[in-house]
């Protein structure tokens, strides 16, 4: 009747494969449900921010957190355990997460070739790709840790072990680089954030709090739009956070981005994934204001980690394989009615200004030069 | 030999004073500067590089208190700090290209907020070239490490050239100072012919019965023109006078005095008369990362009024003039707001300037730069060649490190 | 301090000059006055923060960047400061550019110390070169390139040897209600000639309420072409020839370098020396003279009138500043609340605290300043290191170091607080009071022509004691718990001496009240008032003859004039009437003998009518009632005539006094006539109801003899108070 794109018709043909039996010890109990998004929302209601930051401080001064002895070592090692021991550190992104799981992959394997470490690797990422295939940066972590951890030179000149051992120093570090990232991203971003301006919020990303954070403790005066972010309302999470540090926060309902965007003199978000095109992929809503910025003239600003790039290339809306996540209208709806549960869109990068990576400050085209280079 | 204080001092005083005007001239005297830095700086045997970059750094920081808006110093203590450790990255490789496989390099895998760093013994000439690329997902995955006993130091990245290398230094001790020079020298060379480089290309943009627009009076722009008309292009030049220095004149004047058809018009006929013209020429004050362009006021709404009529706007830049840095509030911080005495007569306004009688309510604004965003520029044409906006970051990714984005003396102890 | 030699020096711009001698000034570091007390007690006016940086070095760097390469800064008062600052400064280490200073202790004014500058110099003159240099006070700030004026000035010389000094001069309008220009100075005349540019005249104390200048005649007899102006703004800044100095040590009482140098040099023919101007007119160029000056410059400056002199361009080793938008300049290390709302135009120095809902606009802050909640700061000028309290108001007020202004107080315009003054909570600092922790220094007259408070060699030797000597005597002075200045304040309030008064707002960095510019403006319209005419005179400058402080030589004058004229209009109306001229050629023939004569209105009524009723009174009649009949004939016909001279009140209640006086005088026919011609005047509508009412008023305390003719006219006036409506109608 109404003309969909055929990744249409692959969607659907995906999701009912999901469906169909699941091989890989996925606990997440209802595949159509993003479990990315799952996460998010249990630490967003479990977890409360004095929580956040002694959890923080904690963890803070410590760089190289120690790693952890083999919890049982009759149990056989899963890395599923290992990444959820990980992910319970609400402040980590899921894909350092899974880096470090992968980290630790290697350090307790009892591989005794480089081909059988490599497979074990493989399977591994596999196993936590598929935990959540909707998450992007959580793919594009395992892929890039993969690629990162394979592609040392010399390899092949050294016995297995002192390859073993220097192939977790390197995981190890680019897992510390991963976790560090925030930071340096908060650094860079600093100097864009001017006396008196104006920022518009959307979502909650940990990045993007970070960089505020900063912005809040060099004594900058500014103030900060946020948005609800339904259904899941994280923006009313990161007005709490806001409001601790002072800065002065005016919460918006979604519809309510084109009327105030005049007072706006940028917009910063973060970003589940950063796509070949130069393209984010974010919160449902991100396009839309991306596309009221652009029209009035203001810079959108992208903070995102390097290992969120990801090797997708999507060309509409549809492109991007579903997240699904569930929407409370408060009321009950007719069954007929249908719901657009998507939890994420795509925006093209002619909207976005600059993207502020632990890179560099990038602007769109650069990304995908920079993944071309890569990949090459 | 005059000592390097008074020299820098007098430099100093000379980009305080606002006494001089226009890019080249200041990249060009900044550069010379350097070099006599350079030459007469005494350098160890150990960590040379160190003690070269140290004394750039130092003197690169003064210099660039000293006059903010003027990008092109900047631009040029970057280009010799880069130049230095280009120099000794040459050098080392050679040396190395003997040795053995023993890989170790350093990594700089972020940017100027140093992170961890590793010192290493030995060089592998692959791996080293990437040091002095911007991070990227490459350069991160191309890196490898030492065996685990290296520490992990956390010092500033500009240790991070100064390797603890032994005996292979003795022999290039005098050689890195002297390819530095060379190298610095050859900089100045550039600088000064960037006029004829660009000029070269003119013929390639400007066709016959042509109708180009400029603002203001660019040296580049008119070395451009004359060159097109060297190689008997016939075009006509319309000139917007660009107030409040009227330099357009000028220009206007020299163009005619070459035979060119000139027409001066006013900066408010611009949009009237755009429709008329097939392309717009001007001359940039700097280039920044993103693509955007610092230019002589009024650029900006000729640029918008190009964009409207779907008229290429093409920026002439030397390569001297392209930084690193990303504008962030260009029209406040990067603009030089001069006396208001060229625009008003202060005698005839002075009973509007009262504070005593309560008429001091007028308020003269006079910036001497616009900021036009990248989307607006549909070309650069530099001493390399044209090219687009969002080619920038390659220019400067050739001409930069990334450790030289904040030119700033760090302590020489780890923090 | 050792002995400069001050070896001639120019410029050398000529190729056949072989060697290149450099550019000389002399730098006074000490105005001589006292208009910045009782700031200047304690610390030279020369190193007071303009806009945070001390003034001397707004001098020193354009003097620097005009090419100066050598200067002798001379100091008096508190010479051990300055001579330490600029130590510190890096103005001794700079290249081509040497700074060496003079001391003296006993010099009082500008003349003594160019006296002592020629004294202490050993003068090696070669006959090839001459020297000029450059003379300026170190309170000035420029930004004007001296090559031209330069020029100009040895060109000159070259052709001229009289030529001895150079002015600079810049168009600046001045304030005509108030006679003052924008730098709180008055209202300066010069005349120049047009074409040569040579100064011929100037006034700088002009009197304003004579509202005269005085020229003399050989100005005009030995110029072709001369202009005069008004509007011009003298800055202080002059290229001297070496001669400037040997005329100050031949004529020992030339002491102010404009009152008494420059018109002594005009006035004086015999020698012959001329000094020219050179104006300035897109740079800029202010001497700060008193605050209303300190604070016009400041504001100058923040509004970059003296590119490249700005305040983010003028720092010396400093933390950096930067403009924003709205001319706000802000240092770095500002901790400045969310809340607090810093207005335009304010230059915020490095370290400074600003608290909550704070609001501060058109004000310059110093370094390390603490300035709490609710705090109101508007068109002030805080130095650094003061801590403002909570919820004070501070409008146009100058506040130096170390100052405490403890809660709620209010400083109200135009105060000055001295050095570490304590202003208790609550307490109003009345306007324009000048507090300091140092008493008043006693002063007898001070000579107000040179300004200097006699009692300065009294002052002038405690004034130059070290910092601590002056902490100690301030210690002495005790600190009671209520003192002048509320609860816990430390301080003392001078009062200002009689005559000072006046000039306080003149001087002061608050905006002139609006009521004083009123009054002014009003004081202006009633001087023009006297001048405003009938239709026919333009508004020229018709000066009332003195009647206040004239001579009786004046009033006889006039009298006699007055006679003449009255004999010529009359003979002009008689004319009129025989050749039947028209009324209009008339009145002009009238106004014409009124203008030579220089008369009044009223005068000319009086003439007219008088002339008028003679005519009436010649024409053959042979009763009352036919003289009656005559006047009322003559006054139908000229009425036009004499009503062109009745036009207010004045003029009729004079027309009425003489005709009282014909009638007890000169035509004593009139007498009993009185009533009837009155009421037919008043009927023709010459006189009004008003007129005759004021007249009766006016003789109410006369003499019997005066009020025969008020009796007489009793009826009518009775009859006029009586009937006002019947009036109305009519």
């Amino acid at each position: 009747m109404w003309w969909r794109s055929a990744s249409f018709i692959m969607d659907r043909q995906q999701n009912e494969a999901a469906l169909k039996g699941e091989s890989s010890p996925n606990p997440n109990p209802n595949p159509k449900i993003s479990a990315y998004y799952e996460t998010r929302a249990a630490h967003h209601g479990v977890v409360t921010s004095d929580w956040l930051a002694q959890a923080q401080a904690a963890i803070g001064p410590e760089p190289d957190p120690e790693p952890q002895p083999r919890p049982d070592p009759e149990k056989p090692f899963s890395v599923i355990d290992e990444f959820n021991n990980w992910r319970k550190q609400p402040h980590l992104a899921e894909a350092v997460a899974a880096i470090r799981a992968l980290a630790a992959v290697i350090r307790w394997s009892e591989a005794t070739t480089m081909m059988q470490l490599e497979m074990e690797l493989k399977k591994a990422s596999d196993s936590l790709k598929s935990w959540d295939a909707t998450s992007i940066s959580l793919t594009a972590g395992c892929d890039l840790f993969l690629r990162y951890v394979t592609r040392t030179s010399a390899l092949e000149y050294e016995d297995f072990n002192s390859a073993k051992s220097r192939l977790i120093e390197r995981a190890d570090k680019f897992g510390e680089i991963s976790y560090k990232a925030r930071n340096v991203i908060a650094m860079l971003s600093q100097d864009f954030i001017f006396d008196g301006c104006t920022i518009l919020v959307h979502g909650f990303s940990r990045v993007v709090l970070q960089v505020l954070k900063l912005a809040a403790h060099n004594n900058k005066l500014f103030r900060v739009f946020c948005t609800e972010g339904r259904p899941d309302r994280t923006g009313l999470r990161l007005a709490n956070e806001l409001a601790k540090l002072d800065v002065p926060v005016k919460l918006l309902i979604d519809s309510a981005v084109a009327y105030t965007m005049d007072e706006v003199d940028m917009v910063f978000v973060g970003a589940d994934g950063v796509v070949e095109s130069g393209g984010i992929i974010n919160m449902m809503g991100t396009y839309q204001i991306a596309l009221v910025a652009h029209s009035m003239n203001k810079p959108v600003y992208v903070a995102a980690e390097s290992y969120k790039f990801a090797r997708l290339y999507p060309l509409d809306q549809k492109d991007l394989a579903p997240a699904i996540r569930p929407i409370d209208f408060g009321v009950p709806i007719p069954s007929k009615v249908e719901v657009e549960r998507s939890a994420r869109d795509y925006t093209p990068p002619q909207y976005l200004t600059l993207l502020f990576t632990d890179l560099g400050v990038l602007t769109p085209s650069v990304v995908s030069d920079e993944l071309i280079q890569l990949y090459l | 030999m005059p000592d390097v204080q008074t020299l820098v001092n007098e430099f100093l005083n000379q980009l305080k004073k606002r006494k001089i005007e226009g890019s080249q001239a200041t990249a060009k005297q900044t550069a010379e500067l350097l070099r006599s830095v350079i030459s007469q700086q005494r350098v160890p045997h150990t960590n040379q590089t160190t003690a070269l970059i140290n004394a750039v750094r130092a003197v690169g920081e003064q210099l660039i208190a000293a006059n903010p808006v003027e990008l092109a110093v900047g631009n040029i203590v970057r280009r010799v700090l880069h130049i230095i450790r280009e120099e000794d990255l040459s050098l080392a490789t050679a040396a190395m290209a003997g040795l053995g496989v023993s890989a170790a390099s350093d990594d700089e895998d972020d940017v100027e907020r140093g992170e961890n760093s590793v010192l290493s013994a030995a060089v592998v000439a692959a791996a080293a070239r990437s040091t002095l690329r911007p991070p990227s997902l490459q350069t991160l995955l191309e890196d490898t490490s030492e065996s685990a006993a290296a520490p992990h130091t956390s010092s500033s990245g500009g240790e991070s050239d100064g390797r603890s290398r032994s005996v292979e230094k003795g022999s290039k001790s005098r050689k890195l100072k002297h390819d530095v020079l060379e190298a610095v020298n050859e900089l100045i060379q550039d600088i000064s012919t960037c006029y004829e480089q660009i000029a070269e290309q003119a013929v390639e943009h400007i066709h016959h019965n042509e109708v180009i627009l400029t603002l203001g009076s660019s040296n580049t722009v008119l070395e451009f023109l004359y060159a097109a008309k060297e190689k008997q292009r016939s075009f006509k030049v319309f000139v917007a006078e660009g107030a409040p220095r009227y330099q357009g004149h000028l220009l206007a004047k020299e163009l005619a005095a070459r035979g060119l058809q000139t027409t001066i018009i006013t900066d408010s006929a611009v949009f009237a008369m755009i429709s008329r013209v097939n392309m717009v020429i001007v001359g940039a004050h700097a280039v920044m990362a993103n693509g955007g362009v610092i230019a002589p006021v009024g650029l900006n709404m000729v640029a918008l009024a190009a964009q409207r009529h779907a008229v290429p706007f093409v920026v002439l830049a030397g390569s001297h003039k392209l930084c690193p840095l990303y504008p962030h509030n260009p029209e406040v911080l990067l603009n030089e707001l001069r006396s208001p005495s060229e625009l008003l007569d202060f005698g005839e306004f002075s009973d509007c300037m009262d504070s005593a009688s309560g008429t001091g309510s007028l308020h003269v604004v006079n910036p001497t730069f616009d900021y036009v965003p990248p989307k607006l520029v549909s070309l650069f044409i530099t001493d390399t060649g044209g090219h687009n906006p969002s080619y920038v970051y390659r220019l400067i990714a050739d001409y930069y490190s990334a450790d030289d984005l904040v030119v700033k003396r760090r302590p020489t102890t780890g923090s | 301090m050792g002995p400069p030699k001050k070896s001639a020096a120019r410029v050398s711009e000529d190729p056949d000059e072989l060697v290149r001698v450099p550019l000389q000034a002399v730098l006074l570091a000490d105005s001589f006055t006292t208009k910045f007390r009782p700031i200047t007690l304690e610390r030279p006016k020369v190193l007071l923060p303009l806009v945070n940086v001390p003034m001397i070095d707004y001098t020193l760097t354009w003097l620097e960047s005009a090419g100066v390469e050598e200067v002798f800064v001379f100091c008096c008062s508190h010479s051990k400061q300055v001579i330490s600052y600029l130590e510190k400064s890096e103005w001794f280490s700079q290249p081509n550019f040497t700074v060496t200073t003079i001391e003296s202790q006993n010099s009082v004014s500008a003349g003594d110390a160019l006296r002592v500058i020629y004294e202490r110099n050993v003068l090696f003159v070669t006959l090839k070169v001459h020297g000029d240099f450059v003379l300026i006070n170190g309170d000035t700030v420029s930004n004007m390139s001296l090559t031209q004026a330069l020029i100009e000035h040895k060109e000159r010389k070259k052709k001229d040897s009289n030529a001895v000094m150079t002015m600079i001069i810049k168009h600046s309008k001045t304030n005509p209600a108030i006679h003052q220009s924008r730098l709180g100075t008055d209202e300066l005349f010069m005349a120049i000639d047009p074409n040569t540019k040579q100064l011929l005249y100037y006034e700088d104390k002009a009197d304003h309420s004579k509202g005269t200048l005085h020229l003399d005649k050989s100005l005009l007899v030995d110029n072709p072409s001369l202009s005069l102006h008004h509007d011009k703004q003298d800055c202080y800044i002059d290229i001297c020839s070496p001669e400037v100095l040997s005329l100050f040590t031949d004529n020992f009482d030339y002491q102010h370098l404009r009152r008494h140098f420059v018109k002594g040099l005009l006035v004086d023919d015999i020698m012959g020396y001329k000094i020219f101007v050179h104006e300035i007119h897109s740079d800029y160029a202010a001497r700060i003279d008193n605050f209303r000056s300190y604070d016009t410059v400041s504001k100058d400056i923040i509004h970059r009138w003296t590119y490249p002199l700005v305040p983010d361009a003028m720092n010396f080793g400093n933390t950096a500043m930067k403009l924003e938008r709205q001319g706000m300049y802000r240092a770095s290390e500002i901790l400045q609340s969310q809340s607090a709302v810093v207005g335009p135009f304010t230059v915020i120095g490095s370290g400074t605290k600003i608290g909550n809902h704070t609001k501060i606009s058109n004000s310059v802050i110093g370094e390390g300043c603490k300035i709490g909640s609710n705090v109101v700061i508007e068109g002030c000028y805080i130095w650094d290191n003061i801590t403002i309290e909570d919820g004070c108001k501070l409008q146009h007020a100058i506040v130096c170091n170390g100052v405490i202004i403890k809660s709620g107080a209010v400083l109200e315009p135009g105060v000055v607080l001295s050095f570490k003054v304590v202003v208790g909570p609550e307490f109003v600092v009345p306007p324009y009071s000048k507090v300091s922790l140092l008493q008043q220094p006693i002063e007898e007259d001070s000579d107000e022509e040179l300004e200097y408070a006699d009692s300065t060699s009294a002052i002038g030797s405690q004034v130059d004691k070290s910092d601590v000597e002056i902490a100690s005597e301030v210690d002495k002075t005790h600190f009671s718990p209520v003192s002048e200045l509320g609860m816990g304040g430390a301080g003392h309030v001078w009062s200002t001496c009689e005559g000072g008064h006046e000039e306080e707002w003149r001087h002061s960095v608050a905006p002139i009240p609006k009521d004083k510019i009123l009054e002014a403006i009003k004081t202006m319209e009633d001087d023009m008032e006297l001048t405003h005419d009938g239709s026919f005179l333009p508004l020229s400058g018709e000066l009332k003859p003195n009647s206040n402080d004239s001579d009786d030589d004046d009033h006889e004058d006039s009298k006699e004039d007055s006679y003449y004229f009255e004999k010529e209009v009359e003979a002009t109306f008689l004319r009129a009437v025989h050749e039947n001229i028209q009324e209009s050629h008339l009145n002009l023939e009238i106004n014409s003998l009124k203008l030579s004569y220089n008369k009044l209105t009223a005068d000319c009524a009086g003439a007219v009518f008088y002339a008028m009723m003679k005519f009436a009174l010649d024409t053959p009649h042979s009763s009352a009632d036919s003289l009656l009949k005559n006047v009322q004939l003559v006054f139908t016909k000229w009425k036009q005539v004499l009503t062109t001279y009745l036009i207010d009140i004045d003029d009729q209640i004079e027309i009425i006094l003489k005709f009282e006086e014909m009638c007890s005088e000169s035509a004593k026919e009139f007498a009993p006539l009185f009533t009837k011609i009155l009421h037919h005047l008043y009927n023709e509508d010459v006189v009004n109801e008003d007129a005759i009412l004021s007249w009766e008023d006016e003789k109410k305390d006369a003499d019997e003899a005066d009020k025969v003719f008020v009796k007489q006219a009793q009826k009518l006036i009775q009859w006029l108070k009586e009937a006002p409506e019947e009036d109305d109608d009519e």
